[in-house]
């Protein structure tokens, strides 16, 4: 690690500790569960690994293993010491295991994702028939988020420890063997798995898996056979059992075994007869074959794709006839929805073309659009939209870049026109009849290498050209070095001069798209070109239909104009070259006598007939012969053309951007329970009203909540401090059968040893609201009308039902934020990668950037204007502006807090959102129970949050559309509690049980690693993917190559600039039109506009795809649906025949109503009308109009028009 | 007669738009020359005739004799006498003695018909013989709006059809009278099945509702009424008699009660010897349509091997239809939805004309999937009109010379074969699962499953009375037998395997057509695969 990396961390974490004082001081006089900050930090994985689990000692092991040994041989490792104990406290040997099993998979997850405290619920000791003992994995849903080679991997470190510890292997009973078959395909029919064994894998594995592998139920749906069964708690399927088996077991069985054979104490041969299919009585059986080469594929993946690679290029020198080119995907058009537009039908011409490259604000699942583009597809896109796309991922987030080309549109007055500013982009909006191109999509590198997706064949750009003008033998440097040349955009002149000097391809900028023209057009558009004529230096083309549609078709600018029956090109020169044409100045007589009028006539002359065209440029294509006249043009042309876009990706919206505060719904102020007397508004001051019958009195609400006890006065009380004495209470569990007095035990399990029942403290107790809320208001100072509304919760789904103060409520209700289940407050954006920034698009200065510790511009030159680039450092974040808004809300709160309830100096004391620069924040993502701290850098109008790449590969995030959380540093340490989390599976996700301080790089996800870090792509790698070539093959330097080096925090390259990181729309049009019919109505627009999409097929999508599955399902769902009882809420399955509520007498009602059932009916008629779709769709919906008529109109009753009653 | 002389001739017919009476082309083919008959025939048919009758045929010979044929034509001319009167003779003799009326009218037709040859059976083709009612028709009386009242009505009406028939069997109090009665007294009630689970020991609770409450009753998993739970659906109707616990919160079961059919029930049959042909899923549209198949059933029924099928009845799926699962386009033949039905129609031309045909819809067909449903509506049976079908809801029933038939479609019977254990009810044996809905009374009593419901101000879908014949389609397994002499027929189908089917192992029945006799409920089973 570099110096300058190391002070950094150093800051990071001195500021941490500052913070973490402080919170730690507000404890310990606060009302809260624990008298300590409840977020362990941690600097490593295996801090977060010990911490996550809860055992001492693993992380000073995990150490010393790591570096010698892989993750899974260290897991092995760590099960041998679990077993003989020098890890882990623990007495039993069901213990022993559990702690190596939830070991391996914390370490396998790198200790950010809660699979091994959530995933993995027990294991426990059974006896076999023979009365020897097994094993027994109890897995959860959640053990999910591990993946398949942990879920595998657990099994195999349960079987090993089960062997050091000397149990015996599990004999599976028929009866057990026959449930695990049907329920893995009942759970795959009702959940669906990646992978589904066959029943005789699914059985042959449970005949010899040496451990029994058992879980929670996860769904409804029960199994048909096998039942009760007396090893099985449960008759429904065991989702995390099912995951574990199929796509952990059967799936990476070849993964498992490469450390099976290492150990000796466990034997697993049955593996290879899985990984070979030899299980079956009948091998020949082909389905089984297939089901193999699954499994095999899986492991061999890269090997094969190889060899299919390779192939392809035989084949493709076998039969040289036809341009190289990229299969059509439809994928990414699947489940097309209304309201989300197709910007481009797959590999369609005037769809978004392939250029490669990084922008600094790019890689990591993103793609790179040119923010004229967002702007002309009406705002649909914008930074961090998400996008389905055809290749080579599934999905990216959009970035915008503005150094790639952009989209060329046909305006209303006949101009065609490419448009580079977004702010052109914005005033010519409204004219643009046609969008004939959406301009450049920049990929990197990486995202092959990551998706393992052959190379498509790339643009001919700049970056490609200037390599092979040096190749060409030009002194590149000596032109770049000139300051009246513009290398990348020269003037037409300097272009042609290049070309044919040094005999180099023609100048991108100059090149159309030929290939897209066919061999015809190309030959009648060279025609029209010899007739055409130069009037002041400017083209003019006789006007016609076919010389109209070839140059919107090659993307060439001009001017239309029908009425004056003539077509205007500017930068006419390379382009009549082009076409095979010479100017030839025609010294007109009068000319050189009257100087003024110096009109020098050009005229053109052609100088190839179509005769000259050899049989391969006549036959050039790709789909049918002649249907690119790229080789004619070389033919023609007296210089080299390169295909300028061969590559077109085809894309639609996904989900929209957000940068939005995280509520719950209801938002809650205070985790203090109110029950139903807050209403449905979950109203304190309400409840504190609130009253059942006059003789109630008012407040006083029945809830269950914690008791707690005061050792030092023996108080009973639901408060963390005692009312009377103020010491700190305990919780004070009783037997709920004998009421005797119980003590947690080392493990935390409270048992009642007499009844054997589980000990609780949760009680039914009357609460004065009224006083408790009275008492807080008066407790920090505030009165009623400090805030608008207190909102707290019905009840408390924590184990033992602790309440939160309700004094933070007040505070947070004052300056109103919400809090999270776990007692924070939180805030959601799309995550975005950006490497380097400037100060001035962070709306920050270059003192602010210095005082972080910023000193040098990424060329090394001192920082010293907001202009200059900056590499961004691994932890630094940029908000969004309501992401800074509401962090300033929060501190506010937080200083309140500190103030007011705990009795300390405010901590931030912000004055306005500069203030928030260089503060810390956590970052959280879904389904991990991991935080990383970062610190706050800038600020961008972008709805997203960016931060780099390896930020969020720490929270095992990419790009690509996903989402997460940042929270206010000293809100999480103050406010985060364990005991809020909800006591049921899943609770302890999205927590953050453990913080990072600082960011590893060899442990966060991998898939970061595969991003390029160059700032010019070789040559070879332009001409190795005209050979679509694997990219493993190709020598671009990726972020692996630096890991473990000095080098692994920096060195960030990028390819491409761009102005802004928050350039385009700061909102995509998804979120800014209202209705789903408003936004249906664009999208459907859009696709008219644009030429790369067929406007039939987007409505046919949508009606297939969204309102037929709508309709369909909710008539499906009418007529067998459930009601609910208005005033109670009790469902039930069928409409009781009392008619009234059975449970509180109140009206019961329909839960899907004709409302709901019809309400897309009329739109999907008139649409599949409007753009004419299918008679088969026509006719779907017909049936199901005649359908709807007839349940929801009374035949004898017809709905009568107006006129009747006139 | 050769079966191919008839065939060609009713596919002509056909391809030029005309159905013909099967015994209009008995006597076609007996001509001498059938080509030039048939040519006659249709010069000499009057422009709004649809069906090619025997007088148009016998008026048409007649000329061409006249024209100087040689044979001799005094049988020809003969005919148009003797029919009607042994009709109207026969007819006579109903009353008096119906079972001596098919052998009369087999000799009677053999004697004339002998001097043509020995196929042209003359048969009582008389419309005066035949009688054809429909009840349970809800076409056009979908009264229901889809408000919450009308599901609780058609639930109320359900209690009270089919409980009316079992409480004269119990002592019956309602759910809310039996929460108060002390424990250890004797309970009855009757009600609609709200819920059914086992309990922690492996007993059984069923919860039972009627207009006052539910009362839940409990199966011992030891007692020798266990076994029934296995059959029980929600929401069907039936009576339980038991203890109540000592609390009284709960009463233990000691029997329990299906509305069922009688043992003794003994059904109605027509008294002369007539035969229907019951079958369904024709799938016209779809690839797997086997229209060979059907085209040879067609031409049997022109065959004196099927003089005596005078009606048939098709228990829906018609057509493939569209839209009834994803990406059916793909695996259509006709993707349009009218030109299955008017496809449907030429192959229904086919069947002769004389033959009465019932038909009601099913899944695949363009109505509504919530049962009841109603018969098509006026533009599809505009479509059909040319052999002029009864087509009536699903479920209805037809009354064919006192015989009862309900038909049904048969949707419920994946749910009753998915809920029931494989030896009770299993798609081999699909009778077996209609036995099933015999003894609940109702055709399709789980709500909220697979069976969708519309609700109307009655249930349509309740056996009211018991049927004779109880005929059911869609699972396309061909399968009959007797349930306490109710005679239970699945037809099969006339589409082959499809790639579903193959997926889930099904191998359907195809191109068989199920026969009944309805003076005897006998059947008869002819293959055309």
């Amino acid at each position: 690690m570099r110096a300058e990396d190391e002070r950094y961390f150093e800051r990071l974490e001195s500021q941490l500790e500052n913070a973490f004082d402080v919170a730690e001081r507000a404890k310990q006089r606060g009302g809260d569960p624990k008298p300590e900050v409840e977020i362990p930090t941690a600097r490593d994985m295996a801090d977060r690994v010990e911490n996550i689990l809860g055992i001492d000692g693993v992380a000073e092991r995990v150490r010393e293993l790591e570096g010698q040994m892989s993750r899974e041989e260290a897991a092995l490792e760590l099960a041998e010491d679990f077993a003989e104990g020098r890890v882990g406290d623990y007495e039993s040997k069901a213990g022993k295991v559990e702690g190596a099993v939830r070991t391996a998979v914390a370490l396998l997850t790198e200790g950010v994702v809660a699979a091994p405290i959530e995933g993995i619920d027990k294991v426990e000791i059974l006896q076999n028939d023979d009365g020897s003992e097994f094993v027994n994995v109890y897995y959860a849903g959640p053990i999910r988020s591990a993946g398949g080679t942990a879920q595998a991997l657990s099994v195999l470190v349960a079987d090993y420890t089960r062997a050091l510890v000397g149990i015996d292997g599990y004999n599976a009973r028929d009866e057990e063997i026959e449930r695990y078959a049907e329920e893995i395909s009942l759970y795959d029919k009702e959940t669906g798995l990646q992978y589904t064994p066959k029943d005789k894998e699914t059985k042959f594995i449970a005949k010899h898996m040496p451990i029994m592998l058992d879980g929670e139920a996860t769904g409804d749906e029960e199994v048909s056979g096998f039942r009760d069964l007396e090893r099985v708690d449960t008759n429904s399927a065991r989702g995390g059992m099912c995951l574990v088996l199929a796509e952990g077991i059967a799936l990476k069985a070849p993964k498992i075994q490469r450390y099976t054979r290492n150990l000796d104490e466990i034997d697993w041969p049955w593996l290879q007869d899985l990984i070979d299919g030899t299980y079956y009585d009948d091998a020949a059986d082909a389905d089984d074959e297939g089901s193999d080469a699954d499994v095999d594929a899986d492991d061999e993946g890269d090997g094969d794709e190889e060899d299919a690679a390779d192939d392809g290029d035989d084949a493709a020198d076998d039969e040289p006839e036809g341009p190289p080119r990229v299969e059509e995907s439809t994928k990414f058009l699947r489940d097309l929805i209304a309201g989300r537009p197709v910007f481009s039908h797959p590999c369609a011409e005037g769809g978004f073309r392939l250029r490669y490259g990084r922008a600094r604000n790019h890689g990591f699942a993103t793609a790179g659009v040119h923010p004229a583009a967002m702007h002309l597809v009406d705002d649909f896109l914008a930074t961090g939209t998400q996008i389905k796309t055809e290749r080579p991922g599934k999905a990216a987030g959009v970035v915008p870049v503005d150094s790639i080309e952009g989209p060329t549109v046909k305006l209303a007055n006949g101009d065609v026109r490419r448009i580079d500013d977004p702010a052109d982009a914005l005033e010519i909006r409204n004219g643009v009849e046609k969008i004939l191109d959406l301009g450049e999509y920049l990929v990197n590198y990486g995202e092959f290498v990551e998706n393992n997706h052959p190379l498509a064949p790339a643009a001919y750009t700049y970056e490609w050209w200037v390599q092979d003008l040096a190749a060409a033998g030009a002194d590149v440097q000596a032109l770049e070095d000139d300051p009246r040349i513009d290398l990348e955009f020269p003037d037409p002149e300097e272009a042609l001069e290049w070309a044919t000097a040094y005999d180099a391809p023609l100048h991108p900028e100059y090149t159309y798209l030929w290939h897209d023209l066919s061999v015809d057009a190309f030959c009648t558009l060279s025609e029209a070109v010899a007739a055409g004529r130069v009037e002041d230096d400017t083209l003019v083309l006789d006007y016609a239909d076919p010389v109209r549609d070839a140059l919107e078709t090659i993307v060439i600018e001009h001017r239309q104009r029908e009425s004056e029956s003539r077509i205007e090109v500017d930068d006419w020169r390379p382009f009549v070259r082009t076409v095979g044409c010479e100017p030839r100045q025609t010294v007109a007589d009068g000319a050189a006598l009257e100087p003024e009028e110096q009109e020098p006539t050009i005229e053109l002359e052609r100088t190839w007939t179509v005769d000259d065209l050899s049989e391969r440029a006549r036959t050039w294509g790709h789909e049918t012969e002649g249907d690119n006249a790229i080789e004619a043009v070389n033919e023609v042309a007296p210089f080299q053309v390169r295909e300028r876009a061969p590559t077109r990706i085809g894309n639609r919206m996904g989900r929209p951007e957000k940068s939005e505060r995280r509520d719950l719904s209801p938002p809650v102020h205070t985790l203090f329970p109110i029950g139903e007397a807050g209403g449905a508004q979950r109203n304190v001051a309400d409840a504190a009203k609130h009253a059942e019958t006059m003789s109630d009195t008012p407040g006083v609400v029945e809830l269950q909540i914690g008791r707690q006890r005061c050792e030092a006065c023996g108080t009973e009380t639901f408060k963390n401090r005692c009312p009377d004495c103020n010491e700190r209470t305990t919780p004070d569990y009783r037997c709920p059968d004998c009421d005797q007095r119980l003590e947690p035990d080392d493990a935390g399990r409270v048992e009642c040893d007499r009844c054997e029942r589980e000990g609780t403290c949760v009680e039914t107790r009357e609460i004065d609201v009224h006083e408790e809320y009275r008492d807080a208001l008066e407790s920090v100072g505030e009165r009623e009308n400090a805030f608008e509304i207190l909102k707290g919760v019905k009840g408390l789904s924590s184990q033992n039902k602790v309440p939160e103060p309700i004094e933070k409520g007040i505070l947070r209700a004052k300056h109103d934020v919400s809090a999270f289940k776990d007692g924070t407050v939180r805030y959601d954006m799309t995550d975005l990668p950006v490497t380097s920034v400037r100060a001035s698009e962070l709306d920050v200065d270059v003192g602010q950037l210095q005082a972080l510790g910023y000193e040098e511009d990424i060329h090394g030159e001192p920082l010293t204007h907001e202009d200059q680039l900056v590499e961004l450092k691994v932890q630094d974040i940029v908000l969004s502006d309501g992401a800074a808004e509401h962090m300033l809300q929060t501190a506010d709160f937080i200083d309140d807090l500190l103030e007011q309830y705990y009795g300390l100096e405010p901590f931030y004391e912000f004055e306005d959102r500069q203030d928030l620069v260089g503060e810390l924040v956590f970052g959280m993502a879904p389904h991990t129970s991991a935080a990383t701290v970062g610190r706050v850098i800038g600020f961008t109008s972008a709805a997203v949050g960016y931060a780099h790449p390896y930020f969020h590969a720490a929270k095992r995030r990419n790009c690509d559309g996903d989402e997460d959380c940042v929270m206010l540093l000293l809100d999480g340490l103050l406010n985060f509690s364990k005991s809020f989390l909800p006591d049921q599976r899943g609770g302890k996700m999205d927590a953050p049980l453990v913080m990072s301080s600082r960011i590893d790089p060899s442990e966060i996800d991998d898939e970061a690693h595969n991003m390029d870090v160059v700032s010019q792509y070789p040559r070879e790698f332009y001409l190795a993917t005209r050979e679509q070539a694997d990219p493993e093959d190709v020598d671009v330097e990726i972020a692996e190559a630096n890991l473990g080096t000095d080098l692994e925090y920096t060195g960030f390259e990028h390819t491409h600039d761009t102005t802004n990181i928050a350039m385009g729309p700061d909102l995509s049009a998804y979120k800014t039109l209202g209705s789903m019919m408003d936004k249906m109505d664009a999208q459907l627009e859009l696709s008219r506009k644009l030429v790369a999409v067929d406007e039939t097929d987007v409505a046919e999508r949508v009606i297939e795809y969204h309102f037929l599955p709508d309709l369909i399902g909710n008539l499906r769902a009418f007529s067998r649906q459930e009601t609910r009882c208005l005033d109670c809420g009790e469902k039930f399955r069928r409409m009781p025949l009392t008619g009234d509520c059975r449970e509180c007498g109140g009206r019961v009602n329909l839960t899907v109503h004709k409302g709901s059932v019809n309400k897309y009916m009329q739109t999907a008629i008139q649409v599949a009308e409007e753009y004419d779709c299918r008679d088969y769709t026509k006719q779907r919906l017909e049936v199901l109009e005649r359908s709807l008529e007839s349940i929801f109109e009374n035949d004898k009753n017809k709905q009568s028009g107006i006129e009747d009653f006139m | 007669m050769p079966l191919e002389a008839a065939a060609r001739l009713v596919s002509e017919l056909t391809s030029r738009g005309y159905n013909a009476e099967r015994e209009a082309v008995t006597r076609l083919t007996a001509a001498e020359n059938p080509n030039a008959a048939l040519e006659r025939v249709l010069e000499e048919v009057p422009d709004d005739a649809l069906v090619v009758r025997v007088d148009h045929v016998e008026a048409a010979l007649a000329t061409t004799d006249a024209g100087g044929t040689t044979r001799s034509d005094s049988p020809a001319s003969e005919p148009a006498e003797p029919t009607p009167s042994v009709s109207t003779g026969t007819s006579e003799t109903v009353d008096s003695d119906p079972t001596d009326q098919s052998p009369v009218e087999t000799e009677g037709s053999s004697s004339i018909g002998r001097s043509t040859g020995p196929a042209t059976a003359e048969r009582s083709a008389d419309p005066a013989l035949r009688s054809l009612e429909i009840t349970g028709d809800m076409t056009g009386e979908s009264t229901g709006t889809g408000e919450y009242e009308d599901f609780v009505s058609v639930f109320r009406d359900r209690l009270d059809r089919l409980g009316g028939k079992l409480r004269s069997r119990v002592n019956h109090r309602p759910a809310t009278a039996i929460q108060e009665m002390p424990g250890g007294s004797e309970a009855a009630m009757v009600g609609l099945v709200n819920d059914i689970r086992s309990t922690a020991s492996g007993h059984w609770l069923i919860e039972l509702e009627d207009a006052t409450g539910t009362f839940p009753w409990l199966v011992m998993k030891d007692r020798e009424y266990v076994d029934l739970v296995d059959e029980l659906l929600c929401d069907e109707v039936l009576a339980m008699e038991g203890t109540l616990a000592d609390d009284s919160g709960i009463a233990f079961v000691d029997s329990m009660y299906f509305p069922d059919v009688p043992r003794t029930y003994e059904p109605s049959t027509a008294d002369r010897h007539v035969q229907a042909a019951l079958i369904s899923d024709v799938h016209v549209g779809s690839q797997e349509f086997m229209e060979d198949a059907w085209n040879a059933f067609a031409d049997w029924l022109h065959t004196d091997q099927a003089q005596h099928v005078e009606y048939m009845l098709l228990a829906g799926d018609m057509v493939e239809g569209v839209g009834v699962y994803p990406d059916q386009d793909e695996e259509l033949d006709i993707v349009d939805i009218y030109e299955q039905y008017e496809a449907f129609s030429e192959h229904l031309k086919k069947v002769p004309g004389d033959i009465e045909i019932v038909m009601i819809p099913g899944n695949h067909d363009a109505v509504r999937l919530a049962e009841p449903q109603p018969g098509f509506d006026e533009e599809l049976r505009e479509i059909m009109s040319a052999h002029d079908p009864q087509i009536v809801s699903n479920p209805s029933t037809v009354t064919l010379e006192g015989v009862s038939v309900l038909m049904y479609h048969g949707v419920s019977l994946d749910e009753v074969i998915a809920e029931l254990p494989e030896e009770k009810a299993s798609y081999d044996d699909p009778h077996k699962a209609m036995y099933h809905l015999l003894k609940k009374r109702h055709v399709a009593p789980q709500f909220g499953g697979h069976t969708r419901l519309a609700p109307e101000e009655r249930d349509y879908l309740v056996m009211e009375e018991v049927p004779d014949i109880f005929h059911t389609g869609h699972v396309h397994k061909l399968g009959f037998g007797k349930y306490h002499n109710v005679l239970a027929i699945n037809s099969g189908c006339w589409q082959a395997q499809t790639d579903f089917q193959k997926s889930v192992n099904i191998d359907p029945d195809a191109g068989f057509a199920p026969i009944v006799d309805l003076d005897t409920l006998d059947v008869t089973v002819q293959k055309f695969s």
